[in-house]
């Protein structure tokens, strides 16, 4: 086999953000105070990749024999990957220069790890799922760590690189035990094999070890132990992008795995997929109500989104499907802009994190105010936003896959998490802030970031078919 | 007559006896270099060195010096971790000995003549590492540990330049068996590969002399057992036999990084002059001979080179050694395809 | 048994019981120096398996890099905290029983699960190997050279001098 155009055209994407990354760190190299320069180049780069991945998008396909795919599913997510990794450079740069650590190294991570999410995503082997899941890791247990004068911050980077590591010796065992019982890592061959003959059970083994590996990386119960300490600690747009970038990332290699190449893995694989839906959510859900600050609570309700997405997976049909694509793209606009508010409000030392600093935020800063509203309405799930018709197509797939009850467990942890959603809408509103409260300047970069994706969360949510017709012909 | 003829044909007795073999050269050579050593540091700052032991120019001094080790006390310091102390000498002593398996001697013999074998060689010699770390530790010593620890940082960055430019060779020949480089050296000098695809194989020999230099702790690289700054190094508290392992296995890699230089890049057991002189038995002379110039070479900058410090060390690795290689690697593959 | 079964023996105890002491040992050094053995006892099955570029390999990556790192780890700071480092046993009853259902679950599907054997293939690896990296994994093998790259760049960020202080740029 030799390389061919096509092949090349099949990664053009992924390829374009990896060359960025390696001309960005030469550049940090050799240039001095180039953070802004590198800053420029990443999301230059990124926009051409997004090009990219819109013009291969129609040819579906895959490339270098059947490794990773093209087109199609890999641009939808490629997109969606850069979009999160667009709004976390715009928002970053001030952020980091407020805490006093902006270096070029910080976005030159975040190229990798972008990299990594979008090769994880079109992977085509479980080699490929591996790696790029691994430079995804790796690029975000650094990134975590990255203010290294903050004692939560060195936490949040080692408990997620020593559970991370854990995580990944259960996937990467539970490829070796499906390699030794179907003989390939192709995901086509396997589930080849799989159609034509009942796998043995030691391959339930490795899929169950596979299982456990991704429900660590997108923070489901019960792997999610990790995700409020490394939430809290990281530095906020490290937060933002693990929590949508990297969920997306990994729903889409579970969703290639589990569903399509597993053919949903048979009944054994759903209820197992409910179970974890079901905990997640309602653990989520629960767990936030107590939380007094803002990241802290986020984390939960992440766990908690993670659980209606898994919903959609264990329903394993069409609307189930499409549904989980177009809860990712929802969940990854709303939740990039809360946490890109927070990182607004947020100073230095970790202070203006609680509910309470909230007070009369939506009167003294009508535009900040304005876009939380929107991005925590969406999250809590009221129409016409995107949240609400993410929920709705995950929970409808989830009655038509006769798993009432799940869908039914959703609904009430959504009316919970709207408890706390709308908390700080009411600090934001109804509560009068303190004496002499400062102003908070809004920098350019972080409120055309909020304006994207606050026109995202309402865009979709208008138009939920715009994302539908999009992903509707991968299944 | 015939029952040893029997014993000898059986393969895991043939096995064994050929994996015995290197001693024979390494027992002898090692007496002969410790006093060769003596001998040159000496006439290098004007003395004479041992003169009396023997009678020649102090020609059995390694011999009196090797019956004193053994009749030494075996001093074992109570604060060490015994069982470890112990066993360090000898797993420091496999590592270099097990080297000497893909050593190509002549045309005749190799220890094993396994297709990987260069490769082996790496890999084998990080042996000696683990060894050193674990005498140095269980010593419970400080200068023994620094030593370690500079020998360790030394070895392990100086393996990855040593093992590019052997890449070099190895993408050249296109196989990793020593004895297939060697072939592919045959003729006169001036096919051996340290003339070939000039100047690239040739920087690709300084480069991986260098490194093996630093592997073996030699000056300019000994900062691992600086004695003016750290005794004796990592065996600062060991006495006796276990002294003279550690001793031995120093000559004994001494030897193995020249043989292999001598292999990868001045044809081995191939005689200089074509086939004249050539032939198995010759072979065996050729390849000791250049060996040991090799060695010679190593005792002669040692008496003449001052010791790096640790941050130039790390400088002339990371900066130096391993961009050439790197571009020296990008250069050959470049000839070896315009040469398709 | 023939002669390759003795052998093969061989290196498993050398594996099992350099394990058990890795596991068991309380010096964690001491661990970490039965680890040589493990490795060693593994690159012989390999040997055993024809796979001979795989048994280098496990020997100059395991040996050469990661146990010498262990190693470093262990050395450098021990003392720093001023406390021998040992390894303890905690929660012993649950600890066995989870372990007992996970080997006993994992022991009984190896014994019933129908193993596709090929045929030993003999010869040298290495060329078929490097064919295959340049070939059909390309991509992977591109990718796995990015990875390293990364962490690399996170390794030397996390360990820099912090800049504007003592030793900084």
């Amino acid at each position: 086999m030799s390389v061919t155009g096509s092949d090349l055209l099949g990664i053009l994407a992924v390829g374009i953000v990896s060359v960025t990354a390696l001309i960005a760190m030469l550049a940090g190299v050799f240039l001095k105070n180039s953070a802004r320069l590198v800053m420029w180049l990443g999301l230059a780069g990124m926009a051409g990749a997004f090009a990219a991945a819109w013009g291969t998008y129609p040819s579906a396909g895959t490339a270098f024999g059947g490794m990773i795919l093209a087109g199609g599913y890999a641009s939808f997510f490629g997109m969606l990957i850069l979009c999160a990794g667009i709004l976390t450079f715009l928002l970053a740069s001030d952020y980091l220069r407020k805490e006093g650590v902006e270096y070029p190294e910080f976005y030159v991570m975040v190229l990798f790890a972008v990299s990594g999410m979008m090769l994880m995503s079109a992977a085509a082997d479980l080699i490929i799922v591996f790696l790029g899941l691994e430079i995804m890791s790796v690029s975000l247990y650094v990134l975590a760590g990255f203010m290294r004068r903050r004692e939560k911050s060195i936490e949040a980077s080692l408990k997620y690189f020593l559970l991370g590591a854990f995580a990944t010796g259960f996937l990467l065992y539970g490829i070796a035990l499906i390699y030794g019982t179907m003989g390939t890592t192709d995901l086509a061959g396997i589930a080849l094999r799989f159609a034509s003959a009942p796998p043995p059970s030691l391959f339930w083994v490795g899929a169950g070890l596979l299982l456990g590996g991704f429900a660590f990386k997108v923070g489901a119960v019960p792997f999610h132990m990790w995700v409020p300490d490394v939430y809290e600690g990281s530095p906020t747009p490290v937060s933002g992008i693990m929590s949508t970038g990297g969920k997306a990332a990994a729903f889409a290699a579970f969703l290639l795995v589990f569903v399509k190449s597993l053919g949903g893995g048979g009944a054994k694989v759903q209820t197992l997929l409910a179970i974890f839906a079901a905990l997640s959510m309602v653990t989520g859900a629960v767990i936030a109500i107590a939380q007094k600050n803002l990241k802290r609570m986020l984390a939960y309700s992440s766990i908690a989104h993670a659980g209606y997405m898994l919903t959609g997976l264990a329903a394993a049909n069409q609307l189930g499907e499409s549904g989980v694509l177009y809860y990712l793209v929802a969940y990854t606009f709303m939740n990039i802009g809360t946490f890109g508010v927070i990182s607004l409000i947020e100073q230095a030392e970790e202070k203006r994190l609680e509910f309470s600093d909230y007070a009369g935020l939506g009167l003294r800063q009508p535009f900040l105010g304005i876009v939380m509203s929107i991005f925590l309405f969406s999250l809590a799930g009221i129409p016409p936003l995107a949240g609400f018709f993410g929920k709705y197509y995950v929970f409808a797939a989830a009655v038509d896959a006769h798993m009432t009850w799940l869908a039914i467990v959703g609904v009430l942890a959504s009316v919970v998490s709207v408890y706390y959603y709308l908390r700080v809408v009411v600090f934001m509103y109804f509560h009068e802030g303190p004496e002499g409260a400062e102003v908070i300047s809004v920098p350019l970069l972080g409120s055309v970031a909020l304006l994207l994706s606050a026109a995202g969360v309402v865009g979709i949510g208008v138009f939920p078919s715009s994302i539908l017709s999009l992903t509707g012909w991968f299944f | 007559m015939e029952s040893i003829q029997a014993i000898l044909n059986n393969p895991y007795v043939f096995a064994a006896l050929m994996a015995l073999a290197p001693l024979l050269w390494i027992l002898p050579y090692a007496l002969f270099a410790i006093w060769f050593e003596r001998k040159v540091s000496a006439h290098m700052q004007d003395r004479l060195g041992p003169m009396r032991t023997g009678g020649w120019h102090g020609w059995s001094q390694s011999i009196a010096d090797l019956v004193k080790l053994l009749l030494k006390e075996d001093l074992i310091p109570a604060k060490s971790k015994h069982g470890l102390f112990m066993l360090a000498p000898y797993v420091v002593f496999v590592g270099s000995y097990a080297a000497y398996a893909v050593i190509p001697f002549t045309s005749a013999y190799v220890g094993s003549e396994i297709n990987v074998g260069i490769f082996y060689f790496v890999a084998v010699s990080s042996l000696v590492v683990v060894g050193i770390l674990m005498g140095a530790w269980s010593s419970n010593n400080k200068w023994s540990l620094f030593g370690a620890m500079r020998s360790a940082a030394q070895i392990v960055s100086y393996e990855i330049p040593g093992t590019l430019a052997i890449l070099a060779v190895v993408m050249v020949v296109g196989s990793l068996s020593l004895q297939d480089i060697v072939r592919a050296q045959e003729g006169w000098f001036w096919n051996w590969f340290v003339f070939g695809k000039f100047p690239f194989l040739f920087i690709a020999f300084l480069i991986y002399f260098l490194c093996s230099l630093a592997e073996v702790n030699r000056t300019p690289f000994d900062i691992p057992e600086a004695e003016s700054e750290l005794v004796a190094g990592y065996h600062t508290e060991y006495s006796g036999m276990r002294f003279a392992m550690f001793y031995l296995a120093e000559y004994a890699n001494m030897f193995a990084v020249s043989a292999v230089a001598v292999t990868l890049f001045f044809g081995g057991w191939q005689s200089p002059f074509g086939t004249f002189l050539s032939g198995p038995a010759w072979g065996v002379f050729w390849f000791l001979s250049k060996g040991m110039g090799f060695i010679f070479l190593q005792m002669w900058l040692r008496w003449t080179l001052p010791r790096l410090r640790v941050d130039q060390l790390m400088y002339v690795n990371w900066k130096v050694l391993m961009p050439f290689a790197f571009v020296n690697i990008i250069f050959v593959g470049l000839w070896m395809m315009i040469a398709q | 048994m023939d002669f390759v079964d003795i052998i093969f023996v061989v290196f498993a105890l050398i594996v099992v019981v350099s394990a058990f002491i890795v596991v068991f040992s309380r010096s964690i050094i001491r661990s970490a120096f039965s680890l040589l053995f493990t490795f060693f006892g593994v690159a012989g099955l390999y040997v055993l398996l024809n796979a001979d570029f795989l048994a280098v390999t496990q020997v100059l990556i395991y040996v050469g890099g990661i146990l010498i790192l262990i190693l470093f780890g262990v050395m450098l700071t021990t003392n720093v905290v001023s406390v021998e480092i040992k390894t303890g046993t905690l929660q012993t009853v649950p600890a066995a029983v989870i372990v007992a259902v996970l080997s006993g679950t994992i022991a009984g599907i190896f014994w019933f699960t129908e193993w596709h054997t090929a045929p030993a293939r003999e010869g040298p690896t290495t060329k078929a190997l490097g064919t295959l990296f340049m070939t059909d994994y390309l991509l992977p093998f591109e990718i796995a050279s990015i990875l390293l790259l990364v962490a690399l760049i996170g390794a030397a960020m996390i360990a820099r001098h912090e800049r504007g202080t003592e030793g900084g740029r």
